[in-house]
């Protein structure tokens, strides 16, 4: 019973810091308020002022964690309602996303090695752009360390959301097209949270390129990691 | 209040195909999650009609307004991995934002390109 109050006032928390957040983002916007860094940072601080440990937010976390599953399916559904713009624009999506996939694996890799990471680390590095679960596939079938994939996911989900806007006005990639494949393989489902936000069309061409870069990576990533290591 | 029953409905229906998904994952032994098998045997469905778009359409938009919002439990388990980044590890931020920004520019560089020449190519 406890449990079940602490899950509910950890969910109610969540939702409240988040609408919060949104606020802020709507009075200061900027990339640095975007409201998934707000929210997670003042969690964060709550729980580390009040020494609750992560586990026991994770009662009520866990909650909405549950819809992240169902979330994804319904990406489904501006797919569909996008369907016949996307058929004209498959090729330069496919192709842009193979090439994102191969730059990403690489260059993770490479740098992290460079640097003189061990093993363990650059395995769960490696699948960094890909969405959340498939990242921790591939790291424990790598022999990477699951948990820490997902904290490499979301430094690439949340730093190439904020990013996103400045490297998109410097690098000129203006259309729908070149700013939804460029955020759906980089920062997989965080990123087209950020893309559905500007347009359901860049939405869809990043869950697109967020779905065909699992696949890409999935596949890739034993190939390249054994190439460069 | 019609509204709310109507959007827990469509994100039960969600939520079966999410099983759905899941099974067809462990069951072939696939690779790739059972939410993306999921998702894509919803396309099917609703491509080839056999799911009605009304039957999961308000559900999937609540879902997609708030995804950020969903995020944000996994994201807080940064907390546990403090440690990591002290010293050295530092350096991993910078690396994976590294990577992210140059995925990002040059994946949507070449495909704005490539769009952009089949689009003279028409003219």
């Amino acid at each position: 019973m406890i449990n079940f109050f602490i899950g509910l006032l950890a969910i109610l928390s969540t939702v409240g810091i988040y609408m919060l957040a949104k606020k802020i983002n709507e009075k200061v916007p900027s990339p640095f308020t975007l409201p998934i860094l707000i929210a997670t940072i003042i969690i964060i601080l709550l729980l580390l002022l009040f020494h609750i440990p992560y586990d026991t937010y994770m009662i009520g976390g866990e909650w909405l964690n549950q819809l992240l599953g169902p979330a994804v399916v319904a990406l489904a559904y501006p797919l569909y309602v996008q369907r016949n713009i996307i058929k004209q624009i498959a090729m330069p999506i496919f192709i842009g996303v193979l090439i994102g996939a191969f730059v990403g694996i690489s260059t993770g890799v490479l740098f992290a090695k460079w640097a003189g990471f061990g093993e363990l680390i650059i395995y769960s590095l490696s699948p960094k752009s890909v969405t959340t679960p498939v990242a921790m596939d591939i790291a424990d079938t790598l022999g990477g360390a699951p948990p820490l994939a997902v904290i490499f996911v979301m430094i690439a989900g949340i730093g190439g959301s904020v990013l996103s806007s400045v490297i998109f006005k410097w690098s000129r990639i203006t259309n729908y097209m070149g700013r939804g494949v460029g955020i759906g393989s980089a920062s997989h489902a965080i990123g087209t949270a950020k893309a559905m936000e500007n347009s359901q069309l860049e939405g869809s061409i990043s869950t697109v390129a967020m779905v065909l870069s699992a696949i890409f990576v999935s596949i890739l990533t034993p190939v390249l990691v054994s190439f460069w290591i | 209040m019609l509204n709310i029953g109507k959007i827990i409905f469509h994100i039960i229906i969600l939520y079966c195909l999410y099983f759905i998904g899941n099974w067809v994952q462990d069951t072939l032994d696939l690779f790739i999650p059972g939410s993306v098998i999921g998702m894509i045997l919803l396309f099917i469905l609703l491509l080839t009609n056999i799911l009605k778009v009304t039957w999961i359409e308000q559900g999937a938009q609540f879902l997609i307004k708030n995804l950020s919002l969903l995020f944000i439990p996994v994201t807080v388990g940064v907390i546990d991995y403090f440690s990591l980044f002290a010293g050295k590890g530092v350096r991993l931020i910078g690396i994976v934002l590294l990577s992210t920004v140059l995925v990002m520019i040059i994946s949507g560089a070449v495909s704005q390109w490539i769009g952009n020449r089949k689009d003279l190519k028409h003219d």
